[in-house]
Order: structure tokens, then C-alpha cells, then sequence
């Protein structure tokens, strides 16, 4: 289908395992996991305490039983404490679930915060798909919740709570507990042999989920145009595809997991059965050697009850391995997200006068493309100047226009404005106001959309830019004008109309160089000329760069530069 | 709900087709429960036995049949580990199964849906339902066999207890129920948690996808903080809403823990007066009988989120298909028909639509694909009114480019493709060529199995625009519907797609739609309709996308 490889080729790599790799990952996850606090200490303190109330229920059951022969009276201290050990599990683990609950929604909520920062900061040429990233910093990042609420806290209890149990076993029975802590080593192993196997398999199923969501959101959005292709019936059998791909990798990775998790009951079971069978043998008499120590009902049947709960904690842990699983791939894959972010330059500071502009000899090539997109390229441009970019599509000019955000890079040349180097300073947003091609539009009024570039505007200047933009005739026929709120996709929007709103934006940020990427596409001819006097107007007292296709709007720069 | 809806018939289809499966996993789980209540009974039983026999003597210990327990000791701990290995494989390969069939289906039943519901989702919701909506179906299929295990789990506690007393097996029996219906009230008061998490989860998705989208922007106006701060806004609910989940489920494991703990104990007690390797057998066999149930008291916490999710899912399947009588294939090209501007547009024509922005002319073309709702008597194609044809009938007469020139992400293969599922590479290229695009794709790393990113996020606007004509050319319809075909392109690249054009529309004798105000293409036209004033569009139904 060529689907698959391109797909995981754009979006964050997954490396393989190796040792730095290993410790960076375990640094990564620690870092995360630190946010959660001292929760994350409470909720492996508490599920201590479950196995000390494990302990008190094996106890309550094993003194009820031998009592039963001393009549009711002396069988009900035994029931109460039953019931309140039974009680305290369930508190304890309750209280536990809860604290590791606190913890991880501690850490997702700063890691997702960190997720969002490096999504939006990865710069246009090399960003993934939106629906890896949105699977980056929804699903990905949820993935460390078991991690952090079930994995961590199982794992100190399990280095914790089988010496409690092995501690009270010794005390009812020390042949017993010695056989217990026998099996220790092995069980221990049979452990560490679970995880590595599944981990690969986990990471590949992780890949695999992924590009279904990509996929699926890609489709949908894309619905409109996969219908008047008629080729919904194909993209069905693709997404089919994907589909079953995403199960074949499931079962894989269930296969692994479910058999060592059976092999792990299946040895805890062996142990606890062999206690069994020593105790009913030391009971009997019938010890093949000399007993090392005489059992009583109680003593026997407190250890019997008790020896499950040894291997409980070892068998939470192991239940939490894909956990951890998980969220090492969802680590492997967040921190090549955080990679590809360009942290945003602050910018040079804003200038205050519409500067000069030069570019000397610039050429922009994007990472991973084997052509420059632009290459030698002099202009020089004088403070308050009106330049318009004309050439052929694909000549770069958008791409110049976004050199000076910081949104491309520089890869030989210089830029200076004002004679400030645009590779010292990175960028010069703060100074920029900027029209591009797809204007956002959020939720909320026109006027908070048109304030996005300068949200403590006043309404008065809101609406004079709204004005100059030439949106005027739209705000009259909206009920509320300015105040008339538009949904997520701007619904009954034109494309003329969002170009105004994104105009409008752009004259309202009080910035002395103004970008106009395209600025009277999609608006007739009649609109345009409308338009052209406004642009003309907004440019004064600005640098002003125009990319544009058209020769009547190229007619009121200064100066024309034609690429090829 | 009086009749099932479509979601639930697809969901029965799929659990009837893999019935086997699901059963299978059923008896592995009942064998599961059996076996870890008879497991542990049976080890109280033995352990006190061959106390009270050892402490008689050594002929009592000699006489005791310690064989037979042992071994069946054994036998039911290896019945249990394996079981419990074939009914989580099973479970889940059946769960899965299915799902993988759902998914797609799904996606078939959205693009027949009318467009005004399947195009109202947007990217982060639309994929929240489809993705994290199944999660959630596929979860309840995988827990379908604890609803087996359960059923086992009291009948084998409640007949080994008897052996104690009719007063234990009651007593275990009653708890382990009281304790279902217990899981049960919790679930319906902690619905709603789970509903309002599940939508939290997709308001994030949904947000994060518009600012994502639009990241470009944001950096130009240094708003990604911004941004940023409304994501993590949503963040914080979705967290918010999880931590009442967690919450509400914790009242669960404090149930369970009491229940276990109580039965224990009251069968303990209850059997009193009785022989005590039988009181031991009730013990531990009571407190197993709960344990069985737990799973399927837990999957019962899981409600809420299931029925959100099936509820969405169910919202997006259930729209009415409009009835339309179905009509012979038109072979020949048909001709068109606009009644409110009084213009029949023959085949091979080459019409310009006009009129200043927003005045719907880009609706008028995706009113003639049926991606939109017409009034009876609007528009006939064919001699037929194209409110009663079936929207195939209508979208094989035409090959669209449109404005928003929105592609798929995948290669410029993937795309071209679209539209001639078998065209040769040197078709492909042909077209490329008369859309004066094949130097570009040719420059690309990977020529035609370039990746684009989404959205073609890797060309510009004029080289997508490009493309989506070039995929227009590759669709052998009667009509091409050219959305500003030219729009962005500089003079030359303009001069030269539009000499392209004009041979290939000679040359295929198409009839074309050009929506255009430039001068270059209307010379190209032979008549002009020109769209007057402001029609009332109807909501935007095709996603923008710049």
C-alpha cells in the first residue's frame, strides 16, 4: 500500500535498545516522574501497609479456625480482626490507587504541557502529521499513568512486602519461610526474563497504533474529497489494513505478556503447593527426614494461607510490566519529539522604527531535502520601503518571509536588520506582523480572533483594523458585528473573509516590519482593488515584504524582486 | 432505546461471528474460577485434615489418603494456569478480531452517511471517536468472559460450601451477590464520571489538533505560549476528570476487599459445631467465590465509558440514509441544468462560474458531487433531478479540483491514485506534465513516492494546487470542476497549465466548471454564469483548510 513506511518515516524515529539509550530513558522517566511528588512515595507506603493487613487476615483466619473447637466465644476476637484486616486491605489499596492516581495526573499534566510546547515549536518543513502529535500528546503521555500510578508502586512494595511476609512466615514456621525464600531467586528471574522479550514487540505495537490514528483522522478530514473520488470503498480496505495490522501486533505482543504472567502463577503456585504438601507432611508425621519443627493446625495453616501473598507483590509487578512497557516507548518516542522542537528564539527585541532590511547571499535548505530552496540571494531594503516578491511557485518567497520568524532555516548568508544578524538573533518575531495562507481561526468573537496578535488591544483599535482590513460589510451583516462568535472552523466564513480576519490581525500588531504572505488571493477582482489601498495604508511607516502573485498588488511596492 | 441502533448491530454481527471464540474463552474462564475455588478448598481441607490426623497418632496418619488431595491439588493449580493463559489469549484474539472489522466499518458507514453529519467532525474529535471511542468497545469485548467466570465462580463456591453446611454456602453465596449488586449501583451513580472523562479526552484532542494545525501562526505571533495555555486548560479537565474515575473506582477494591473478607469470615463462623477441615474448606472457598466475581464487578466499573462511547459512536452511525430511488448508471456525458440562473450546460462546454466571494460558487461544485444537500429542482444532471439521484451517480459525472486543494497524507502516488486507482506511471506523469508539475516531482526525493506530510505540507500552495488538478485530469468523468484552478500561480506557470488545459479538454472533448475571476482561464471559457448577490450557504460542511 506504500503506507507504512513513509508513515513512520515522518513520524519520531524509535531506536533500538541499547545502553545509553537505556539510561537516557530511565533519566527521561525519572525526570517525569518527579513531578508527582511525595504522592509517589505515599502510594507505595500504603500498599505496604495492604501486606501488613494481608498478614493480619491470614493470622485472623488461622486463629479463628483453631478456636472453633474452644467454643463461639473464643472464635470472635478472631472474626472482628478478619473483618478489620479485610477492611484495611481494601482502605489501604484504595488509598494507594488514589495516591498513585494524584502522582501521575501530577506528572502527565507538566509532561503534556511539555509535549504541547515541543509540538508547536517544530519547525513547518519538518513537523509530523497532526495526528501523530496529537497521539504524541494525548495517548502517548497517558501512557505513562499506569507507569507512575500502578508500575512504580508496585515495584517498591515488591522490594518491600515479600520480607514482611517472609518475616511473619518465620515466625509461625522457619522451615517454611526458608522454602519461600528458596524459590525467591528463580521466581526473581523467571521475572526479568518477562520483561525483555515484550518490550520490542510493545514498541512495535505501539508504531503500529499510532499510524491507525494517523491514519484514521487523515481519512476523515480528508472525507469530502475521498467521497467525490468515489473512492471511499479503497480507503476502507486501507483503513482495514491498518486495522488488522494494528491486531496482528496486538497478539504478538499479548502472546509474549500472557505466557510469561502464566508462567509466573504457575511457579507461584508450584511454591505455595509445596509448602502445602511440607506442612500436611510435618502435620502427619511422615516427614522422608527428621522434622526441623513442630507445626501445629494454626501455625500451619497461618503460613499456608500467608504463602500466596509472598508472590502477590512480585505478580502486581509483573501485571504492571506492560505498564512500564509503555511508557518506555511512549518515552522513546516523546523525547525524539522534544528533539525535534527548535526551541523559539526569543528574537531580537522589537525594534522600534521601521528598520532597514539586507539579505546577503542567503540560501535556505530544509533538513532531509536535496534541493535549496533558495540560494544566493541579495536584497536590499530600505527602512519603510514596500517590496513585493513575485516568481513562479515553488520560488521561495514564502519561504524569505518565514526566514525572518525563525521558521527556516539559514543555511549560508546573513540577514541583517538594522544591522542585527538574523543567526545571532534567530529571529525577528516580536517585530514582525505577519499575514500566512492559513489564517487560525479559534473559537470566540471576531474581535478576539482579530486580537490574537495583540490581546490587550482595545476594542476601538480592534475595530479600526477590522475597518481597514475591509472587514466592515461582514460585521454589518452578522448579528453582534465584532461580537459575533464563530466556531472552531470559522463556519460561513469565505476564504476572502478569513484572509481580512488575518489582515486585520496583522494591522493590529503595533510592529514595524509587516509580511504579507499572499494577501489578496482568493479575492476578485473588484475585492482586491478594495483591498490594495488598505495594504498601501497598513505598509506606511512599516518595512514591508509582499509575496504575491499579483501584478496589480506588486504595482504599489517600491520596489519589485522577481524570483526564478 | 427502542430498537438497536447501528452501532449495536454491527457490534452483534461481529460478536456472532466470532461466537466460537467468545465461547471458548468463556469456559476458560469459568474453568478458572472453578478451579481457584476448589483449589484453595481443598488445600484448607487438606492442611487441617492431616493436622487432626497427625495430632490422633501415627496410625490415624498412616490411614490418612493423603494422595489423592495432593494430586488434586496439583492437577487443579496447573487447571487454573492454564485456563487462565487460553481465556486472556482467546478473549482478547476474539476482541480483537472483531474490532478490526468494526474500525473499517465504521469509516464505510461515515462516508455514507449524509455529508452534513459526517462532515461535521473535526480532525482531533473525528478521531478521538474513531480510535479512543473502539478502545473502549474492544475493552467490553475482551471482558465478556468474566461474565462466565462469574457465574462459575458462585456455583462451584455455593456447591463446595454445602459440603460445610447450608448455612456457609448461603452466606458465601449472598455476599458474593450482595457484592454484584453493590458493583452495580456504584456503576450507574459513577456513570457519569466515566462519560464526562471520555469527553474531556476528546475536547483535548480536538483543541490540541486546531493549534497544532495551525503552529506556523502561532510562532508568528509568539501566541505558541498562548496556545499552550489553552491545551494545557483542557489538559487539566481531561486530568481532573480522570482523577474522579480513579476515585470512584477505589469505592470497588474497598468493596471487594470487604466482601472477600466477610465471606471468610461468616462462613468461618457459620461453621461452627461442624468437623473443622470442613470449616477450613469454607474459609478459603468463600473468599475464592468472591475473588471469581471481582473481575466481572470490575468491568461493571467501566460502564460509563462504554456507554459514552457506544453513545457517540451511535450518534455518528444512526443518521438517516436519505431513500433515493436507485437509477440506471447515465453512460453517456449528461448535460447540466442550473434552473435559478436559467443555464443548461452541454456536454464538452467550458463554462465560467463568477461572482464576488462568499456568493457560493465553490458550493455550487460541491453541491453537483452530493456533498451537499440540494432543493428538489435546483439543479438537474442528465435530464434528472440531482436531489433524487443517489449521490454515486452524481460523483462518477465529475472529476473535481478543488480550492482548498486538500490532499491525503501519504505520497504524490497515494494521491494521484485516488483518482485512477490503475493508471500507469506514464499517465501519471502526463498529467503531472499538463499541470506543469512533473520537473517538480521529478526534483522531489522519491519522484512519485514522495512523502508529502499532511495536507501535502511539504509543497507549496501553488505546487498542492497543482496537484490537485493533476488529479483531476487523472479521472476520466465527463465534467472537470475546477475551483480557481490557477489562483497563486505566477504568469508563466499560469500561461502554461492553462495551454495544457485547453489541449486536453480538446483532446478528452470533457466539459469543464471553471470558478475563476482571472482573466487567463474566462478566455479559455465559451460562456460565462455569473452567480449573483449573496446566497444563503448553508453551514460550512467541507472542513477548511488553507
Amino acid at each position: 500500500m506504500g503506507d507504512g513506511e513513509p508513515m513512520s518515516q515522518s513520524s519520531p524515529d524509535t531506536q533500538r535498545p541499547d545502553k545509553q539509550g537505556n539510561a537516557r530513558r530511565r533519566a527521561w522517566l525519572k525526570e517525569a516522574v518527579k513531578a508527582g511528588g511525595r504522592w509517589n512515595g505515599a502510594a507505595t507506603g500504603l500498599l505496604c501497609l495492604d501486606g501488613l493487613a494481608a498478614i493480619g487476615f491470614a493470622a485472623a483466619l488461622a486463629g479463628g479456625l483453631t478456636s472453633l473447637e474452644g467454643g463461639m466465644e473464643a472464635v470472635w476476637p478472631w472474626l472482628v480482626l478478619g473483618i478489620l484486616a479485610a477492611a484495611g486491605r481494601g482502605v489501604f489499596s484504595t488509598l494507594s490507587a488514589r495516591a498513585g492516581a494524584e502522582a501521575a495526573r501530577r506528572a502527565k499534566t507538566v509532561l503534556r504541557r511539555r509535549m504541547v510546547v515541543a509540538s508547536l515549536a517544530i519547525p513547518a518543513g519538518e513537523r509530523p502529521p497532526v495526528g501523530s502529535l496529537m497521539t504524541s500528546a494525548v495517548d502517548e503521555v497517558e501512557a505513562l499513568d499506569g507507569y507512575i500510578a500502578r508500575f512504580m508502586p508496585a515495584r517498591m512494595a515488591a522490594a518491600v512486602v515479600p520480607f514482611l511476609v517472609l518475616g511473619a512466615t518465620a515466625l509461625a514456621s522457619p522451615f517454611s519461610a526458608g522454602i519461600l525464600a528458596f524459590t525467591l531467586l528463580p521466581f526473581v528471574l523467571a521475572l526479568a526474563l518477562t520483561g525483555g522479550a515484550a518490550a520490542d514487540q510493545a514498541r512495535r505495537q505501539f508504531d503500529a497504533l499510532s499510524r491507525l490514528s494517523s491514519l484514521f483522522a487523515d481519512r476523515v478530514r480528508s472525507l469530502p474529497t475521498v467521497l467525490s473520488f468515489q473512492a471511499e470503498g479503497r480507503e476502507t480496505a486501507r483503513l482495514a489494513g491498518a486495522a488488522d495490522e494494528l491486531r496482528r501486533r496486538t497478539v504478538k505482543v499479548l502472546r509474549v505478556a500472557f505466557l510469561s504472567s502464566g508462567a509466573l502463577e504457575f511457579f507461584a503456585a508450584l511454591s505455595v503447593a509445596l509448602v502445602a504438601v511440607y506442612a500436611g507432611f510435618n502435620l502427619l508425621g511422615l516427614l522422608p527426614f527428621p522434622a526441623p519443627e513442630a507445626l501445629d493446625l494454626g501455625r500451619a495453616f497461618f503460613v499456608l494461607a500467608l504463602a500466596p501473598e509472598f508472590y502477590a507483590p512480585m505478580r502486581r509487578l509483573a501485571a504492571a510490566y506492560h505498564d512500564k512497557q509503555a511508557a518506555e516507548t511512549a518515552a522513546d518516542r516523546l523525547e525524539a519529539l522534544e528533539a525535534m522542537a527548535r526551541a523559539p528564539d526569543a528574537g531580537a527585541r522589537p525594534i522600534a522604527r521601521a528598520p532597514a532590511i539586507r539579505f546577503e547571499d542567503v540560501a535556505v535548505r530544509f533538513p532531509g531535502e536535496d534541493r535549496a530552496v533558495v540560494e544566493g540571494f541579495n536584497l536590499d531594503i530600505a527602512p519603510g520601503q514596500v517590496v513585493a516578491l513575485l516568481g513562479p511557485s515553488g520560488s521561495g518567497k514564502t519561504t524569505l518571509l518565514n526566514l525572518l520568524l525563525g521558521l527556516a532555516p539559514l543555511t549560508e548568508g546573513e540577514v541583517l536588520v538594522d544591522g542585527l544578524a538574523l543567526s545571532e538573533a534567530g529571529s525577528f518575531a516580536p517585530s514582525i506582523a505577519w499575514m500566512g495562507q492559513a489564517p487560525l481561526i479559534v473559537p470566540g468573537s471576531i474581535a478576539e480572533n482579530v486580537a490574537l496578535s495583540r490581546q490587550d488591544a482595545p476594542v476601538e483599535a480592534i475595530a479600526r483594523a477590522a475597518r481597514r482590513a475591509g472587514l466592515g460589510p461582514m460585521l454589518l451583516e452578522r448579528p453582534g458585528g465584532l461580537d459575533a462568535v464563530l466556531d472552531e472552523r470559522g463556519a460561513g466564513l469565505s476564504g476572502g473573509e478569513r484572509r481580512r480576519i488575518a489582515l486585520a490581525r496583522a494591522l493590529l500588531k503595533d510592529a514595524p516590519i509587516l509580511l504579507l504572505d499572499e494577501p489578496t488571493a482568493h479575492l476578485d477582482a473588484e475585492a482586491e482593488a478594495a483591498l490594495i489601498p488598505v495594504i498601501r495604508e497598513g505598509a506606511k511607516g512599516r518595512t514591508t515584504i509582499i509575496a504575491t502573485h499579483s501584478e496589480r498588488l506588486a504595482a504599489l511596492a517600491d520596489q519589485v524582486v522577481r524570483l526564478d | 432505546m427502542s430498537s438497536p441502533g447501528r452501532l449495536q448491530q454491527l457490534l452483534a454481527a461481529e460478536r456472532a461471528r466470532q461466537r466460537g471464540r467468545f465461547i471458548i474463552a468463556g469456559l476458560a474462564a469459568a474453568t478458572v474460577s472453578a478451579a481457584s475455588v476448589l483449589l484453595l478448598g481443598l488445600s484448607g481441607w487438606f492442611i487441617t485434615g492431616a493436622a487432626l490426623a497427625g495430632a490422633a497418632g501415627s496410625a490415624s496418619a498412616h490411614a490418612f489418603n493423603y494422595m489423592l488431595p495432593s494430586a488434586g491439588i496439583r492437577l487443579l493449580a496447573i487447571l487454573r494456569t492454564g485456563s487462565r493463559y487460553g481465556e486472556r489469549l482467546v478473549g482478547h484474539d476474539a476482541a480483537l478480531r472483531a474490532l478490526a472489522r468494526i474500525r473499517p466499518a465504521l469509516f464505510s458507514s461515515l462516508a455514507a452517511a449524509p455529508p452534513a453529519r459526517s462532515m461535521s467532525l473535526s480532525t482531533g474529535e473525528a478521531s478521538a471517536r474513531l480510535v479512543q471511542d473502539v478502545d473502549a468497545v474492544e475493552a467490553h469485548f475482551v471482558r465478556l468472559s468474566a461474565n462466565w467466570g462469574m457465574v462459575a465462580s458462585i456455583a462451584s463456591g455455593t456447591a463446595l460450601l454445602l459440603l460445610a453446611g447450608i448455612a456457609p454456602a448461603l452466606a458465601a453465596a449472598g455476599i458474593a451477590l450482595g457484592f454484584l449488586l453493590l458493583a452495580h449501583l456504584l456503576a450507574n451513580a459513577l456513570q457519569a464520571r466515566g462519560r464526562a472523562a471520555q469527553r474531556a479526552a476528546g475536547r483535548l484532542k480536538e483543541d490540541f489538533a486546531t493549534y497544532a494545525a495551525a503552529a506556523s501562526e502561532l510562532r508568528a505571533y509568539g501566541l505558541e505560549g498562548w496556545a499552550a495555555g489553552r491545551i494545557d486548560e483542557r489538559s487539566q479537565e481531561l486530568a481532573s476528570a480522570q482523577s474522579r474515575v480513579t476515585a470512584g473506582a477505589g469505592w470497588f477494591e474497598l468493596g471487594q476487599a470487604v466482601a472477600t473478607g466477610l465471606a471468610a469470615v461468616a462462613a468461618l463462623g457459620l461453621s461452627y459445631g461442624g468437623p473443622l477441615p470442613m470449616a477450613a474448606l469454607a474459609a478459603l472457598g468463600a473468599a475464592m467465590t468472591v475473588d471469581g466475581v471481582s473481575s466481572f464487578a470490575r468491568g461493571l466499573e467501566r460502564r460509563g465509558t462504554l456507554r459514552e462511547a457506544e453513545a457517540r459512536l451511535e450518534s455518528m452511525l444512526d443518521a438517516e440514509i436519505p431513500p433515493r430511488p436507485s437509477r440506471p448508471l447515465m453512460d453517456a456525458a449528461p448535460a447540466i441544468r442550473l434552473s435559478r440562473q436559467d443555464a443548461l450546460l452541454r456536454p464538452g462546454e467550458v463554462v465560467a462560474v463568477t461572482g464576488p466571494s462568499g456568493c457560493g460558487k465553490t458550493t455550487l461544485l460541491e453541491t453537483l458531487l452530493a456533498l451537499r444537500e440540494v432543493e428538489p429542482g435546483r439543479i438537474s444532471l442528465g435530464g434528472a433531478d440531482l436531489a433524487m439521484l443517489p449521490p454515486d451517480v452524481a460523483r462518477r459525472c465529475f472529476a473535481h479540483a478543488p480550492q482548498d486543494a486538500a490532499l491525503l497524507a501519504g505520497t504524490v502516488r497515494d494521491n494521484l491514485r485516488l483518482a485512477a486507482p490503475d493508471a500507469s506511471d506514464g499517465e501519471l506523469w502526463e498529467a503531472l506534465r499538463d499541470a506543469a508539475l512533473a520537473d517538480r516531482v521529478a526534483a522531489l526525493s522519491g519522484g512519485l513516492d514522495a512523502w508529502l506530510g499532511e495536507n501535502g505540507a511539504r509543497l507549496s500552495g501553488g505546487e498542492r494546487r497543482r496537484l490537485v488538478l493533476t488529479r483531476a485530469y487523472l479521472r476520466p468523468a465527463p465534467w472537470l470542476l475546477l475551483d480557481e484552478p490557477t489562483e497563486g500561480l505566477d504568469a508563466a506557470t499560469e500561461a502554461r497549465v492553462l495551454d495544457a488545459l485547453q489541449v486536453r479538454l480538446e483532446r478528452t472533448g470533457q466539459g469543464a466548471l471553471i470558478v475563476t475571476h482571472r482573466p487567463g482561464p474566462l478566455a479559455l471559457c465559451g460562456r460565462v454564469v455569473a452567480l449573483g448577490g449573496r446566497e444563503v450557504a448553508g453551514p460550512a460542511l467541507v472542513p477548511m483548510i488553507g
